[in-house]
C-alpha cells in the first residue's frame, strides 16, 4: 500500500517536472520522457499487474492534461506496463543492460504510436525528418536518463522492501 | 493462472480505452468536471514548480543579461524618441481617420476586444505537439475558442478549459489551421502549422488564389470569414510566395509576429467569435 502511494507520488512529480521544468531549460532541444521510464521500470520490477496499474495512472494524467480523445495515452501506457512486465522474469538487481534495451524499444514504440495515429493519418509522410529531428534525440536523452532514474528506483524499492520486512519481524 | 488473469485485465482495459477514445472523439464535454476536479489538485503544484523554476532560471540569466541590457537601454532610448515623434504624427492621423470614419459611417473597429493576461505554467514535454497550459480558466471568463495573443501577434486558441486553467494549442502546432487574409489586398488564405518548418521559425501559407496579390513582407491578419478567430489580429508576415504545381493556387511561408520560444505571459481575449448565433437568427 505504502509502495503504491510512493510510486504514485513519483509519477505525479515526474509529470510535473516533465511539463513545467524541462521546457524552461533552453539548451534542451529534446527532453527525456520520465513518465515512460517510470512506467516501464515499475512493470519490469513489479510484474505485469503493477505495470498495468501504473500505466493507467500515468496515461490518465497525460490524457487529462491534453485535450483530444481521452484514452489515447492510457491505452499505450497500459501496453508498456504489460509488455515490460513479461520481462520481469529476467529481472534481478544490478542488471542494467536489459532495462536500457527496453528503454530504447519503448521510446521508439511510443514515438511511432504518436506518429502513426496523430500525423500519418493526416497525410504527413515525411517520416525520416521526424525520426532525425524528434525521435532519435528524444530516445538518446531518455536512455541516458534511464541510467540514473532506474538506479534511483532500485534504491527506493530496496529500502521499501527492507522497511516492510523489518516491520513484519517486529510485529511477530 | 495469474498471467491468464493479467491477459483478461489487459483486454478489459484495452476495450475500455478504445471505447473512451471513440466516445470522446465525438463529444468530450462530459469529461470537463473530471478535468476540473483533477485540475484543483494539479494546477497549484504545476504553478508552484513553474514559479520556482522560473525564478531560479531568471536569477541565473539576469547576471548574464545585465551587460546587454545596458547596451539595449541606450538603443531603446533613441527608439523612444523616434516613437514619440511617430506617435504625435499618428495621433493627428487618428483624428483624421475618426472624422473620415464618421463620414463613411464605418463602425467596424479592429482589436477592441476584452483581454485578460495569463501566465504559462506548463508546456507539452515532447516535441510532437505545441500545446501549453495557462493559469486562468473559466472563472476568469475564458471559454473554449478564446483567441490567445503573445508579443503583439496571434499565438493560439483555447482548446480545453477548466475552472482555473486553460489548454492552448499554438498556431505552430502541426494540426493548427487559421483562416487569414493579407491586409493590403484582402486576399484570403490559410496559415497552417507544420512541424517540419517549426525549427526554421516558419509557418505555411496555403490556398492563395492564383493571381492573388500577396507579396513578400505583406502583413497577414486573421480574416473576417474565420469561424473561430476574431478578425484583424496580426498573425505574421508573408515570405517566399510562389505558384503551386497545380497552377491554381499559390502558397508561401509566414514568419509569425508572436515569439514562441520561452513564452511566459500571454493575453487571452475573452470575447469569442460566435458564428452559430448568426446562422441561428
Amino acid at each position: 500500500m505504502k509502495k503504491i502511494l510512493i510510486n504514485l507520488i513519483l509519477i505525479v512529480i515526474a509529470f510535473t517536472i516533465q511539463n513545467c521544468v524541462f521546457p524552461l531549460i533552453p539548451f534542451f532541444s529534446a527532453s527525456p520522457n520520465l513518465l515512460l521510464i517510470l512506467t516501464f521500470s515499475f512493470g519490469f520490477m513489479g510484474g505485469q499487474r503493477a505495470g498495468m496499474l501504473y500505466g493507467v495512472l500515468a496515461g490518465i494524467l497525460l490524457d487529462l492534461f491534453y485535450s483530444g480523445p481521452f484514452g489515447f495515452y492510457t491505452l499505450f501506457y497500459v501496453y508498456v506496463g504489460y509488455v515490460n512486465g513479461i520481462c520481469t522474469k529476467y529481472y534481478y538487481e544490478e542488471y542494467i543492460t536489459l532495462p536500457l534495451v527496453l528503454s530504447i524499444f519503448n521510446e521508439l514504440a511510443y514515438n511511432m504510436y504518436i506518429y502513426v495515429f496523430r500525423f500519418l493519418i493526416r497525410g504527413r509522410l515525411n517520416l525520416f525528418y521526424y525520426l532525425r529531428e524528434l525521435v532519435i534525440p528524444e530516445t538518446i536523452f531518455t536512455v541516458v536518463t534511464t541510467l540514473f532514474i532506474y538506479r534511483l528506483l532500485l534504491y527506493i524499492n530496496r529500502r521499501l522492501t527492507e522497511f516492510e520486512s523489518r516491520r513484519d519481524t517486529t510485529i511477530v | 493462472m495469474e498471467s491468464k488473469q493479467n491477459r483478461y485485465i489487459l483486454i478489459g482495459l484495452t476495450v475500455f480505452c478504445i471505447l473512451l477514445i471513440g466516445v470522446t472523439a465525438i463529444n468530450d464535454q462530459w469529461l470537463a468536471p473530471l478535468r476540473t476536479g483533477v485540475g484543483y489538485v494539479l494546477i497549484p503544484i504545476q504553478s508552484g514548480v513553474n514559479r520556482v523554476g522560473i525564478s531560479i532560471y531568471q536569477e541565473l540569466s539576469d547576471y548574464g543579461q545585465l551587460k546587454t541590457a545596458l547596451e539595449e537601454n541606450r538603443r531603446l532610448q533613441s527608439e523612444i524618441d523616434r516613437l514619440i515623434e511617430e506617435n504625435n504624427r499618428l495621433t493627428a492621423e487618428q483624428y483624421e481617420l475618426q472624422r473620415l470614419r464618421e463620414l463613411y459611417d464605418l463602425d467596424q473597429e479592429y482589436m477592441q476586444y476584452e483581454k485578460t493576461a495569463a501566465r504559462v505554467i506548463a508546456n507539452d514535454s515532447g516535441d510532437w505537439f505545441q500545446v501549453f497550459r495557462v493559469d486562468k480558466g473559466s472563472a476568469d471568463g475564458i471559454q473554449v475558442g478564446s483567441n490567445v495573443l503573445a508579443g503583439g501577434g496571434l499565438a493560439g486558441i483555447v482548446t480545453d478549459v477548466g475552472a482555473h486553467y486553460a489548454t492552448v494549442r499554438s498556431i505552430i502546432d502541426d494540426s493548427s489551421r487559421v483562416s487569414a487574409m493579407a491586409v493590403q489586398s484582402g486576399e484570403t488564405c490559410f496559415v497552417a502549422g507544420d512541424l517540419t518548418l517549426y525549427k526554421d521559425g516558419r509557418l505555411r501559407i496555403t490556398n492563395i488564389k492564383k493571381g492573388g496579390d500577396v507579396k513578400e513582407g505583406d502583413r497577414i491578419v486573421t480574416s473576417n470569414i474565420s469561424s473561430r478567430f476574431l478578425p484583424g489580429i496580426l498573425v505574421g508576415y508573408a515570405v517566399d510566395v510562389s505558384i503551386d504545381s497545380n497552377q491554381l493556387t499559390s502558397s508561401g511561408y509566414l514568419i509569425p509576429a508572436a515569439r514562441f520560444n520561452n513564452l511566459q505571459e500571454v493575453l487571452i481575449i475573452t470575447d469569442v467569435k460566435e458564428t452559430e448565433d448568426l446562422t441561428g437568427e
